[in-house]
């Protein structure tokens, strides 16, 4: 896997594992060794998404009924 | 400082367009309580660290230590009272601005405290903290060094530890498997106010009942010689300390009334402000040593009580009923005599509420990480029904509601006592806390919980209907016996391990070291059965070492720490002159706080469905997966999230295993005994140990990795798993015997505060309320706070300081809590009702 922030490439395991916030979906969050970013990574393909930020939300917005009635008001 | 409002800019109807309810709190409070929301210290960990400019008491410490040294020859118990009495005397005091009420745990406003007597290993910890040690460092370091040299090896911990079996002591200390302190050094207290906070005595008045008990005593120890009386030389002891104690109680309140009236005399301008500290003296001269006579004398009484309680342990919840205990005064001063205006009154219930915010004292790691942003759970009881069983809300129930809003502190929180009497305007208080986004107050089915007392520990009912949070969760009376002086939290237990253990022989890779029973290797199982009693033995085993440590606790904690303070207002320890701890006369409260428990259920259904009944997967493929954190599994492991049904969905075939797992634990709950030889019932919560654990717990079936946070409540569905809405979630719960099965069942919900804006949103919730108490639930507890306010706060945290969410039994400032807990609480389904 490559890092999207600093371009250092290793096996995927080599990547710090944090934590998945949805255990439903493949997309989790590493730290990467070389530049210590923290990265999303969909695990079944072995990729990073990227870089993730404070407030950011790889995995989209929480299950349930928020999302549409937003999008109704 | 009047308590008009302070002057409003932006338009109310602004914000609350836009769901700002801090900012709507700012406007609306008097400038007094703006001024003490705002110039309170936060004491609560941020995630795991303390807030800059927060430092440890290094006064109270030292006074202590010196005075224990000093009476070396005592008993522990006369030790104790005479070096608690000589901090009561010594420690620096001081009143805030605007204030009304006195009374801290600590020698400055930003201290946080520290019991030095508790464990070596704490204060280790505390020498190695960094940013706590007041200036100058060094000269600080030196004196921690120095009363650390002095405790070492003789803190409560450390001798309780001596005499733990070895096995025992070095699992319980890996961890793993539980967390807290087998010595009322750290826990939860209760409290008698049945004896001591109806208005009807003062510590004089106990004083002088302690001195008609010791006179008799003494009649019978100069009387014929025998072994009945061998007794009463101990109890004599634990009296004379009690008095010490109670004696330099109401010093302490007369130091502050000293300092209030110097400061009126000497040093104040303000007329108002002079008749304000005036007051406070009156006050002080008058409580604890008399009853109280107004509302500001029973806020004042109860808040000192507590205070002082915390500079003899480390006491980590409050638990309080205020509207039942200091409602007469309310009603005496607001609506009967108007000595009081309203606005008066939400000055002091908010300053009242502040104060107990303010306390803080220092914790070790596991502890900051695991009650992240607060200090302790101060889960305090309203509503509820009166001994007759007449319900019990008052003015000052609506009162604290409407003050929570204005003040938004997440420490105190509220669990509100439902049950069919409750007015429809206490219940629009109520929403209107929720959805003002504080979390709280959570509600407590109370005719269940008042059955569930009667059932596990035999109260009656009178008794039983006083019972409020002892912690997050567990009802306790508030009687003479029925009243658990102390609960030691080291029967808290990481339930995700029973699972986890029965998967490897006993065998915990994270910590590396055999911990539960050999149930077999699971490669090897062939059905479900096999693999169900391997949970049982490995449940079984781990509450009962917990429960062995709390036992011994309680049983040496007389010998080994001694509590003249807490036995000095609590009427059992008064009348037979032993000490609170002591269960002789307790009738029993006992109950296992279960973290991490929901995973069970979840992983069993999954082992069950793909390997035993689908045959998808052999278990040793499984086991393989597990021991490399599903690394190169992942396929499989969205088989063992997606294709197993999961608790929440009203699912027979996963709801079944939950129902058959519980059961058998309450059965083990009546096979293991406390000291008072009563049960042991599990209330399946998490506080914030579902992300503690998360380092912790190996990878499971349910197909959370090691680091992953575990579920966030006692019986809440996995965030996002819950896909079949808000009533399949209150049916899978609702087939729990909420009587039965345990002593108490946490569950999260999180609402849409679009969905629930105006009166429709009201009856909605009403309507959803209605469903959950008809199905039997003991709790619930509502978020109400959009994804878009969440995401935004972790963006840029400065300008979301006050946003509140219920993390679990408890509710935190967002921004106090860490990431992981924020992404797990925005990950939770928000239901559609």
């Amino acid at each position: 896997m490559k890092c999207p922030e600093c371009s250092y490439e290793a096996p995927v395991p080599e990547f710090r594992y944090l934590y998945n916030v949805r255990i439903d979906a493949p997309l989790t969050l590493r730290q990467c060794p070389q530049c210590q970013a923290w990265l999303s990574v969909d695990e079944l393909a072995g990729e990073s998404t990227g870089k993730v930020e404070a407030g950011d939300a790889p995995w989209g917005k929480s299950a349930g009924i928020e999302r549409d009635l937003e999008e109704a008001v | 400082m009047t308590a008009e409002p302070a002057k409003l800019d932006v338009s109310l109807q602004e914000h609350e367009e836009k769901q700002e309810w801090w900012w709507i709190a700012e406007k609306k409070r008097s400038k007094r309580l703006d001024y003490l929301r705002k110039a309170v210290w936060k004491k609560g960990a941020l995630g795991g660290n303390y807030a800059p400019g927060i430092k440890v008491d290094l006064e109270g410490p030292k006074l202590f230590t010196d005075m224990w040294k000093w009476w070396k020859f005592d008993p522990i118990i006369m030790r104790r009272a005479k070096a608690l009495a000589h901090v009561f005397d010594n420690i620096p005091i001081f009143i805030t601005d605007h204030s009304q009420l006195v009374g801290y745990w600590g020698s400055a406003p930003h201290t946080i405290s520290w019991r030095v007597d508790g464990a070596s290993i704490v204060n280790e910890e505390l020498y190695n903290e960094p940013g706590i040690m007041p200036e100058p460092e060094e000269e600080s370091l030196r004196k921690v060094a120095e009363i650390n040299d002095y405790w070492a090896g003789q803190t409560a911990v450390d001798k309780v530890a001596r005499i733990l079996d070895p096995e025992d002591a070095v699992k319980f200390l890996s961890g793993a498997i539980g967390w807290g302190a087998p010595t009322s050094a750290y826990g939860y207290s209760g409290k008698n106010y049945e004896y001591y906070l109806k208005g009807e005595r003062g510590f004089e008045d106990i004083i002088a009942d302690i001195e008609d008990h010791i006179a008799e005593a003494e009649e019978k120890t100069i009387g014929v010689p025998g072994p009945d009386i061998l007794h009463i030389y101990d109890r004599i002891q634990n009296w004379e300390a009690m008095i010490l104690v109670l004696e330099a109680a109401i010093r302490f309140a007369k130091r502050y009334a000293r300092l209030a009236r110097t400061m009126a005399e000497h040093l104040e301008t303000d007329e108002k402000r002079k008749e304000e500290l005036l007051r406070i003296a009156e006050t002080c001269e008058r409580v604890p040593a008399k009853a109280p006579r107004n509302l500001q004398e029973s806020f004042q009484m109860d808040l000192l009580i507590q205070t002082m309680s915390r500079f003899e342990a480390s006491e980590g919840a409050w638990p309080a009923r205020p509207d039942y205990y200091h409602g007469p005064f309310y009603e005496k001063d607001v609506l009967q005599d108007k000595s009081l205006t309203e606005e008066e009154a939400t000055d002091l219930i908010g300053e009242f509420m502040i104060r107990a915010y303010e306390v803080g004292g220092f914790g070790p790691r596991w502890a900051r990480e695991g009650m992240q942003g607060i200090t302790g759970t101060w889960v305090w009881t309203i509503g509820g029904v009166k001994p007759d069983g007449s319900d019990a809300c008052n003015a000052l129930t609506t009162a604290f509601l409407r003050t929570a809003r204005l003040i938004r502190v997440s420490n105190p929180t509220f669990a509100f006592r439902w049950h069919p009497k409750v007015s429809d305007e206490v219940m629009r208080e109520c929403f209107e806390c929720i959805r003002h986004g504080l979390g709280y107050p959570s509600f407590r089915n109370d005719p269940i919980l008042v059955a569930n007392c009667m059932n596990w520990h035999g109260h009656p009912v009178e008794e039983a209907r006083t019972w409020v949070h002892q912690a997050c969760m567990s009802p306790c009376p508030t009687t003479k016996n029925g009243v658990q002086p102390f609960r030691m939290a080291s029967a808290t237990a990481n339930c995700a391990k029973m699972v986890e253990y029965a998967l490897h022989n006993g065998y915990d890779h994270v910590v590396g070291m055999q911990m539960g029973p050999q149930t077999g290797d699971a490669r090897t199982f062939t059905d479900f059965e096999q693999l169900f009693d391997a949970w049982t033995q490995q449940m079984q085993w781990l509450l009962s070492l917990l429960v062995r440590t709390v036992n011994l606790g309680r049983y040496k904690d007389p010998e080994f720490y001694g509590r003249p303070f807490l036995s000095g207002i609590t009427e059992r320890a008064v009348e037979r002159g032993i000490d609170a701890v002591s269960p002789e006369g307790e009738r029993g409260n006992c109950w296992i706080t279960a973290f991490t428990w929901v995973e069970n259920a979840d992983s069993l259904a999954a082992v069950k469905k793909l390997v035993f009944d689908d045959k998808k997967y052999t278990m040793d493929q499984l086991i393989t997966a597990l021991e490399t954190n599903w690394d190169g599994y992942e396929q499989m492991r969205l088989d063992f999230v997606n294709k197993a049904p999961k608790w929440g969905n009203d699912d027979d075939y996963v709801d079944d295993i939950m129902l058959r797992c519980l059961r058998t634990m309450a059965k083990h709950s009546k096979v293991m005994r406390c000291t008072s030889n009563n049960t042991w019932p599990a209330a399946p919560q998490n506080v914030s140990g579902n992300i503690h654990y998360s380092s912790v717990v190996g990878a499971l079936p349910n197909g959370r990795r090691l680091g992953d946070a575990l579920y966030d409540g006692g019986i809440s569905p996995g965030p996002g798993l819950d896909k079949k809405g808000p009533t399949a979630v209150l049916k899978s719960c609702g087939k729990i015997d909420h009587v039965a099965d345990g002593r108490a069942f946490l569950l999260n919900q999180r609402l849409s505060p679009t969905q629930m804006a105006g009166e429709k949103g009201y009856q909605l919730w009403r309507a959803y309320m209605r469903t959950w108490a008809d199905l039997g639930l003991d709790h619930i507890q509502f978020n109400m706070v959009s994804d878009k306010t969440l995401r935004a706060a972790q963006k840029d945290p400065e300008k979301y300081q006050e946003v509140i969410v219920r993390v679990a039994g408890y509710s935190a400032h967002f921004v106090d809590i860490s990431r992981k807990t924020q992404d797990n609480i925005i990950q939770r389904t928000i239901q559609g009702i």
